[in-house]
């Protein structure tokens, strides 16, 4: 097609990809990249990408040049590397990754398209355009969504406003009447969540609605909870609070999260992360009672409030959600942020209506101001999420941008949606008391993170792929049916409708919104009540969470009962496998037909939960330092507790309970534990002590970690590695096999640790995660290596010895797992004997980590988040004492692995090694590998290049990709050796390094043990295996590091606290002289790592999974 | 249109003493601000003017006059029920014509030989229908005033075609209804206290008064809102500068712009530079 390219301003052919991106023909601009490019040759992919590199630099269309920017992405990460075959290795120019971190994504990528002419096209290259390409779209989709919230009319002039006396705010004259106890009026709002029957496909994600408007329609219930043997009746579940108070500051209180502070500052109201109350934080300033412009004014929050207020007045703002736990997935904290908002916007007059509900004007702008606060706070939700503020059920659409609105001419669609509220005659009321009557409201327990899903779904969205796009229609249909089976009444149907939502549309496009506990909820379902069980209801992002079950109303009571008993079964089999947060809960549920009210509390009382968390902290004060206001308050207080009212009664009781708490107790309880715990495990206290010594005197700390700057660091040459990326020459694999089918080939997989990574910390037994379906079902990791290691035994016939390495934390587990597993050969579980106490932190360690470690900066509001929460974990390192005992948590958090250079000295000590070689005297070569490096398996070709080396250890390396950090080989003063990324002496040398440790390692065990100085016979001296391990361990570096721990707390709320503890790594087993080591090359499928859950949808895209599956009997 | 009246309201709570205080007008007289507005009134061609006033303040007013004045005539306000009730108290004065109002506790300086009141009955005169006179204040300051919405009548210079009024609005509720074309970001075209109304304001303003409840006031903007759904209304940007003399400072200032628009500019502004160098 020839047409005028108006940004180059020439005639040009526009090519087929760039003819996608800015068709207006939806049948092109719909077409699929994946199916485009798998006809395209190296050649003409590369011209692609050059052409479409060139219009996303030149193009004006924010929308088009985003989706260029994903055909990038796409194309380098997924389509490039297959055509790449033999350029697997190349060299990423350190500052582009320097632009990477520094978030100057264009300029990242111009290094590395430099380096692409200059040393020609690599899988290691495009790895790193993969990534820049990705960062960058998300970065400028990002950039809009915000530029349009804070263009939204109504929105604008809180960033004009700068300074204290430009405030155009003043607060009602209602509530400045002050009473006879000088007390002044108390305005509430009451707020429901919102239930989603159907996001169609995620379709509320904001850069969705405004490039598809079309395609972006959800409908959602405002609901009133109770949790089910906790509360009476299904109340709004957020309750919030405004009055005017006698001093001149902000007084923040969230009664659920236990926290109350008096801003004094402006500075304090913007530091988001120093405290519990961000959220009130974000919502008085999204509400513009310290508008977003006056960030940076340096001044006391006297000076605004005397203008909204009065001199010598404050504001008190109190925010309560009734038990309902976090990851809900019925948006409580966007409908808690929204009822803020509302309740601050009323007191300022921003909205027509002080009390009551709010008119449909007054929710849109409370709607806006709530994206607006979300983004302050570095998080984000949907556009149905604010659901909660308007009534009913609705139905939720995308609209058009006209001229009149400020995305007109930027995006097809409008930042917010429309909403219609379906009425009495649309949806009856006999159809809403059925839902009620049918639907199993529960919270599964798990809480996990949304956000990767969520950019999975845009990804997938701009690309097109065709499943997934099939899929999305799909979604959109089913979303029509729910909408016509409701206004039909018809229940039965809605429960089927939901089910197909989650079992096809969802999973297609997203196949890691389910899990393996969800779906054993199901089935139980169905098993039990059959055709009364009518149907699974997702929630939100993602199931195990917030969840319904839809059954028969005549069994629904029994049903309720029966499913709280179930899914607490069902936690306990799977808590080790999955992050749950909490135990199940089941909610009672009511539609909100009146969205959020509020009303002028003449009586002036407060939240409940208010008096109990106030009045112990003024208990303690001097009275004469109190307010007079607050003086009578407490004198209230005091009358309320006399009375005989029982709800007052009851006022009394928890007071009490809060004067007088039993905390002491618990804490004795943990430390038993702990203590038990440590003995039980072999922990070290002698060398404990010497390593806090070491850490305290700086002789140990993460600076110390690395290799003395004079070390040459360079990397290898092809002489130095043995390359199984090509077809072994005839006969080689011959000896292999023999060796197989003799069974002199065991494996050993590395799974001690609980991979922090991969749950953020949540201490889930990373082996025993079911990640991913195979075959039908959802799998573990042990699942897969098992797997492989069936398959080879039945191609030699001998079925190779499976031994696990456990830890403390996993060992219990991962038995159970094993014994229930049918592996036709031997599975041995070999204990660890090493354990650590983790370590409150040094601020030393902590500022090296965060400030000479690379990493990530984050977007402008994130890092504003990071640097407020690294503050306040520097004043909690320095509060809770420098390498002291990190004792603070489950005792199973406090302890840590010691890495996992002692997994195989364990096997010598805890005898298991003896014991195998005892059963199996032919046994000669074990394959080590971590449990995450999927591809791992027992490969004739690369145990031919081990045997016939004769060397001690093999260690296999793949070409090194932007994400593979953490080290690799070099060649280190002369010799070549793996290197620990914490050992690198300068971030530089890492980019060097041409191959990556997979870790994965073929071990001649005799020659192993004469390194430790034994022998097969000496095996059962524990004695002189002890002192030779120890003897050898003293050689190896320990490495001191940083692991983020979670520690839950209240309702399935989670905090995050960097530890220290120290490792010991099996790769600097190559820096020991008397081990011989060989480095093998093998494919990157082969060596590749899961380290994160955002890792999986692209290796399932990239052919990996499929890959793996080849390799797998089950 | 005949416009042969007009009307001050000074009946407001805190407004009787307003129109009484003195300043030093441009030629150095000392006067009440009352004068500099019946200055106004006269300068517009109209000589019979109704001032609504509390019960009680009419002698203080007339001893306040110096000269000539136009023909006045004074309305008790007894059992106030707010700006748009006494207005209405004067219904019977304007004989169903066309008429300016102004607001006594406003003090106006033109920019031309033409006082603010005249460019203003020019414009209703040419156009033949109620027209409010308006001024773009930054945002800051909606809290004091009415606000129009509208958009730019074409081929005309600062007249708009009204079809919104809202008292006081918070610039969230301005920003979404009060944008007026043309006008830089975070300004809005507020009331500037001058308005020729044509006598369907009284109609709409006895409909008011008759559904108020016990307790219940009523305003003018309210009112201004109805007319301008029931006829045409336009807005216009005057020559001049409105001054509240009842907000704090506000006579200070409003005596500092008079003085620095005559014969004794010089002088006042080397007082100030003085006073600013010893301060």
């Amino acid at each position: 097609m020839l047409v005028k390219n108006s940004t180059v301003g020439s005639t040009t052919q526009r090519t087929p990809l760039i003819d996608i991106i800015c068709s207006d023909d939806p049948a092109v601009r719909n077409l699929s990249l994946d199916e485009h490019c798998a006809a395209l040759s190296r050649e003409q992919l590369l011209a692609a990408c050059a052409e479409l590199d060139l219009f996303r630099r030149e193009c004006h269309n924010l929308y088009q040049r985003v989706r260029a920017l994903f055909f990038l992405y796409a194309i380098h990460r997924f389509h490039l590397p297959r055509q790449l075959q033999g350029r697997e290795c190349g060299v990423i120019p350190f500052g582009g990754y320097e632009n990477l971190l520094a978030r100057r994504f264009s300029e990242a990528i111009s290094e590395f398209l430099a380096e692409q002419v200059r040393s020609g096209p690599s899988i290691t290259l495009s790895s790193a355009l993969a990534t820049a390409y990705h960062r960058l779209a998300f970065q400028t989709l990002a950039d809009q969504v915000r530029k349009s919230v804070r263009t939204v009319k109504g929105n604008q002039w809180m960033f004009r406003t700068g300074h204290p006396e430009d405030l155009p705010l003043r607060i009602r004259p209602d509530l400045l009447v002050i009473d006879g106890n000088g007390q002044y009026p108390v305005l509430c709002e009451r707020t429901s969540v919102r239930m989603d029957f159907s996001h169609s496909g995620w379709s509320d994600i904001f850069f969705l609605g405004m490039d598809f408007p079309e395609g972006a329609r959800v409908i959602n219930a405002s609901i009133n909870l109770a949790v089910k043997g906790r509360h009476s009746r299904p109340e709004p579940p957020i309750e919030t609070a405004l009055r005017v108070i006698d001093e001149p500051v902000l007084r923040l209180t969230s009664i659920d999260l236990d926290v109350t502070a008096d801003v004094r500052s402006m500075s304090e109201v913007y530091d988001f992360a120093r405290d519990y109350l961000g959220l009130l934080k974000a919502a008085v300033i999204a509400s513009g009672l310290v508008p977003p412009g006056m960030e940076g004014c340096d001044l006391g929050i006297e000076a605004v409030l005397t203008k909204l207020v009065g001199p010598g007045r404050g504001l008190e703002i109190v925010s309560r959600v009734n038990d309902i736990p976090k990851g809900s997935r019925l948006a409580v904290s966007t409908n808690l942020l929204g009822s803020l908002i509302a309740i601050c916007m009323r007191a300022t007059g921003q909205v027509s209506q002080l009390t009551g509900a709010l008119t449909e004007d007054d929710r849109r702008i409370v709607a806006a101001r709530a994206i607006l606060g979300e983004w302050l706070g570095g998080s984000g939700g949907g556009w149905q999420d604010s659901g909660g503020v308007w009534p009913g059920i609705k139905l939720i659409t995308g609209s058009i941008a006209n001229e009149d609105d400020p995305e007109f001419g930027v995006s097809r669609g409008r930042l917010l949606p429309r909403h219609h509220v379906y009425s009495g005659d649309e949806i009856t009321p006999a159809a809403r008391q059925l839902l009620q009557d049918s639907l199993v409201l529960v919270h599964g327990g798990m809480a996990q993170n949304v956000g990767p899903i969520l950019e999975m779904v845009t990804e997938k969205y701009l690309l097109r792929c065709g499943d997934e796009w099939r899929a999305r229609h799909d979604a959109l249909q089913v979303l029509d049916e729910i909408a016509t089976a409701l206004k039909a009444g018809d229940i039965e149907r809605v429960g089927k409708l939901t089910h197909r939502n989650f079992a096809e549309p969802l999973q297609k496009i997203i196949p890691w919104c389910s899990n393996r506990y969800t779906e054993s909820l199901i089935e139980q379902c169905q098993s039990r009540y059959a055709d009364d069980f009518w149907g699974f209801w997702m929630l939100g992002g993602m199931a195990g969470g917030g969840m319904g079950f839809l059954f028969a109303p005549a069994r629904k009571v029994e049903a309720s009962d029966w499913l709280e008993q179930t899914m607490l079964l069902t936690k306990r089999e799977l808590e080790n496998s999955l992050p749950f947060a909490m135990d199940p809960v089941v909610y009672e549920f009511a539609i909100n037909d009146a969205g959020t009210t509020a009303e002028l509390k003449n009586d002036k009382s407060m939240p409940r939960g208010y008096y109990e968390l106030v009045v112990p902290a003024l208990l303690r004060q001097d009275i004469q330092s109190l307010s007079p206001a607050r003086r009578r308050e407490l004198e209230r207080v005091g009358q309320l507790c006399r009375d005989n009212e029982p709800a007052n009664n009851e006022l009394a009781e928890r007071l009490l309970d809060r004067i007088l708490p039993g905390i002491a107790k618990k804490q004795a309880e943990i430390a038993v534990t702990v203590e038990s715990l440590l003995a039980e495990n072999g922990f070290d206290r002698i060398a404990h002590a010497h390593i806090r010594e070491d850490l305290l005197g700086g002789r140990l700390g993460l600076s110390q970690n690395r290799l003395p700057a004079t070390a040459k660091i360079e990397d290898v040459s092809a002489d130095d590695i043995v390359d199984a990326r090509f077809t072994p020459p005839k006969g080689l694999v011959k000896t292999a096999e023999d060796a197989l089918a003799k069974g002199q080939v065991a494996v050993l997989t590395l799974a001690a640790g609980v991979g922090s990574r991969w749950t953020q910390g949540a201490g889930v037994v990373k082996a025993l995660h079911p990640f991913c379906k195979m075959a039908g079902r959802h799998r573990t990791f042990l699942d897969v290596h098992l797997a492989k290691s069936r398959r080879i035994g039945e191609m030699y016939g001998k079925y190779p010895t499976h031994i696990v390495t456990t830890g403390y934390m996993t060992d219990a587990p991962i038995r159970a797992a094993v014994n229930a597993i049918e592996y036709p050969g031997s599975v041995i579980v070999s204990r660890g004997k090493s354990v650590g106490l983790r370590m409150i932190p040094t601020a030393r360690d902590l500022r090296f980590a965060w400030e000479e470690m690379p990493q990530q900066l984050l977007d402008e509001q994130q890092e504003k988040m990071r640097q407020s929460v690294r503050a306040a974990l520097l004043g909690w390192a320095r509060t809770a004492g420098e390498c002291n005992d990190y004792v603070d948590n489950l005792p199973m958090q406090c302890l840590h692995p010691v890495g996992h250079w002692y997994e195989v000295p364990n096997l010598m000590r805890n005898g298991v090694l003896q014991k195998l070689l005892q059963d199996q005297p032919g046994l000669r070569y074990l394959l080590l590998h971590n449990v995450d490096t999927l591809g791992a398996a027992i490969d004739p070709h690369v145990l031919a290049l081990h045997m016939t080396s004769g060397a001690c250890l093999s260690l296999e390396v793949i070409t090194r990709r932007i994400e593979d950090r953490g080290g690799g080989l070099a060649r280190v003063d002369g010799r070549v050796r793996l290197v620990e990324g914490l050992a690198m002496p300068n971030e530089e040398d890492e980019f060097k390094l041409s191959f990556y440790n997979s870790m994965t390692t073929w071990i001649d065990i005799d020659r192993l043990l004469e390194v430790f100085g034994l022998s097969r016979g000496m095996l059962d001296q524990q004695d002189v295996v002890d002192e030779a391990i120890r003897r050898l361990g003293r050689r190896l570096p320990t490495y001191i590091t940083l692991k983020d721990v979670k520690k839950r707390w209240g309702n399935g709320q989670e905090d995050t606290f960097p530890v220290s503890q120290f490792e010991k790594l099996w790769g600097d087993m190559t820096a020991v002289p008397e081990v011989d080591c060989q480095f093998i090359a093998v494919s990157t499928l082969r060596g590749q790592q899961l380290k994160e859950q955002a890792q999986l949808d692209g290796w399932l895209r990239d052919g990996s999974a499929a890959e793996i599956e080849k390799l797998c009997r089950w | 249109m005949q416009i042969n009246q007009a009307i001050i309201t000074a009946a407001g709570k805190s407004q009787s003493h307003l129109p009484l205080q003195t300043v030093v007008d441009r030629s150095g007289e000392v006067r009440t601000a009352l004068d500099l507005l019946l200055d106004e009134v006269t300068g517009a061609g109209i000589d019979e003017v109704a001032i609504i006033i509390r019960p009680g303040e009419e002698d203080r007013y007339r001893q306040s006059l110096n000269g000539a004045t136009p023909k006045l005539t004074f309305f008790e306000q007894h059992d106030p029920r707010g700006y748009g009730d006494a207005l209405l108290r004067a219904r019977d004065f304007c004989n169903g014509d066309a008429f300016l109002h102004m607001v006594s506790d406003h003090s106006y300086v033109s920019k031309t030989h033409k006082s603010c009141a005249a460019q203003l009955v020019d414009v209703a005169r040419r156009e033949e229908c109620s027209v409010s006179a308006v001024q773009p204040t930054r945002e800051n300051q909606l809290a004091f005033f009415g606000v129009i919405g509208g958009r730019p009548v074409p081929r005309a210079t600062c007249l708009y075609e009204v079809n919104l009024f809202l008292e006081k609005p918070t610039p969230t509720v301005a920003e979404q209804s009060l944008i007026v074309a043309g006008q830089r970001a975070g300004h809005y075209l507020c009331l500037f206290g001058l308005h020729v109304l044509t006598p369907t304001i009284f109609e709409l303003l006895e409909k008011t008064v008759q559904q108020l409840k016990p307790g219940e006031h009523a305003n003018l903007t309210t009112s201004l809102n109805h007319l301008a759904q029931t006829e045409r209304f336009l807005a216009t940007e005057l020559q001049g500068v409105r001054y509240n003399i009842g907000e704090k400072y506000g006579l200070l200032i409003a005596q500092l712009a008079i003085a620095l628009s005559g014969e004794d500019r010089d002088r006042v502004l080397t007082e100030l530079l003085e006073l600013l160098a010893k301060n």
